[in-house]
C-alpha cells in the first residue's frame, strides 16, 4: 500500500494498492454497507455509528435519532459504496491505482472510521473461553483494524485539512 | 389569532426559559478506536479551529474524555453533533453547566 500527494499538486490523495489489499478493502466496504442496511437496533456495533446524543433525556434522543438517523446512515453507505466501488477489481489485475480528490478523500476516512468503530466492536464483545474459530476470525479483524487505522494515518499526513 | 400566537411564543420559550444565560454546548467524548490525527483532522476541517486549537481540543478529548466544542443555540449545537457522528465521532448536546 502506497499513499502519496496527487501530480501537479492538486488536492487529495493518490492511493496505490496490491489487489489483494483493494480486494479486502472492497469485501469490507461492503459488508460495513450491509451493517447500516440490515443492523438492527439492538447491533451495538450500529450504536457506535449513531451514538445517542442526549445520554440522560430520552426524549430528545428519540427526537434526534428520529431527525437524524436516515440523513446519517444515508452518508455512512454512500461512503462505504463509493470505497467498494474503487476498489472493485478483478483477481490477477497487478496493482490498483486510486485517485481521490479531497471530498472522495472524505469518503475513504470516514469509511475507514465506520469500519474501525465496527470492527472494535466485533471483538470487543468475544469471551476469553472463545474457541479456535472465534481466536482464528479475531486475529483476522484485528489485522483488519490495524491496517485499516495505517491507510487512514498514512491519507492523513499527506491531506490538507484545509482544503476542499 | 392573538391567544394562538401567545401560545406559540409559550411553548418557544420552555426550554429556553429555564436558564437563558447558558448556552448550549456540543460534546466530544474519548473513544479509544478514533486515531489522534483523524480527530484533529476534522477539528480543524469542520470547525475551521486553527492547527494549535484542534490539537489543544484533541488532547483534553484524549485525557479529560471529553471536551467542549462548540457552544451556542441549541439547534446549532444540534447540528454539530450530527456532523460529529457522520465523521464517526461520539459527540453529545447539552446545556452549559452553571
Amino acid at each position: 500500500m502506497i499513499v502519496a500527494g496527487r501530480e501537479g499538486g492538486a488536492d487529495g490523495v493518490r492511493i496505490v494498492l496490491e489487489t489483494e489489499e483493494a480486494m479486502l478493502l472492497s469485501e469490507l466496504a461492503d459488508q460495513v454497507d450491509s451493517v447500516l442496511l440490515l443492523g438492527g437496533d439492538d447491533d451495538p456495533a450500529l450504536g457506535r455509528l449513531l451514538p445517542n446524543a442526549y445520554p440522560d433525556d430520552a426524549t430528545n434522543a428519540r427526537d434526534f435519532a428520529r431527525y437524524t438517523r436516515e440523513s446519517l446512515v444515508d452518508g455512512k453507505r454512500q461512503a462505504a459504496q463509493s470505497v467498494r466501488d474503487a476498489t472493485a477489481t478483478e483477481r490477477g489485475s497487478g496493482i490498483v491505482e486510486i485517485e481521490l480528490d479531497q471530498a472522495q478523500a472524505w469518503d475513504w476516512l470516514t469509511f475507514l472510521t465506520d469500519l474501525r468503530l465496527i470492527l472494535a466492536e466485533r471483538v470487543g464483545v468475544v469471551d476469553e473461553d472463545a474457541d479456535e474459530a472465534d481466536e482464528q476470525r479475531d486475529d483476522y479483524l484485528r489485522a483488519a483494524y490495524e491496517w485499516a487505522g495505517i491507510v487512514q494515518g498514512s491519507m492523513l499526513e499527506v491531506l490538507d485539512p484545509m482544503q476542499g | 389569532m392573538t391567544s394562538t400566537i401567545e401560545q406559540l411564543d409559550a411553548d418557544l420559550v420552555t426550554d429556553e426559559a429555564v436558564r437563558p444565560d447558558l448556552p448550549w454546548q456540543t460534546i466530544v467524548w474519548d473513544d479509544p478506536v478514533n486515531l489522534m490525527t483523524y480527530v484533529t483532522y476534522v477539528f480543524r476541517s469542520y470547525f475551521g479551529y486553527p492547527r494549535e486549537e484542534a490539537e489543544r481540543l484533541m488532547l483534553q478529548v484524549h485525557h479529560d474524555g471529553r471536551a467542549v466544542v462548540a457552544s451556542g443555540n441549541r439547534e446549532a449545537m444540534e447540528r454539530h453533533a450530527q456532523a460529529m457522528h457522520g465523521y464517526g465521532l461520539q459527540a453529545t448536546v447539552a446545556r452549559a453547566e452553571a
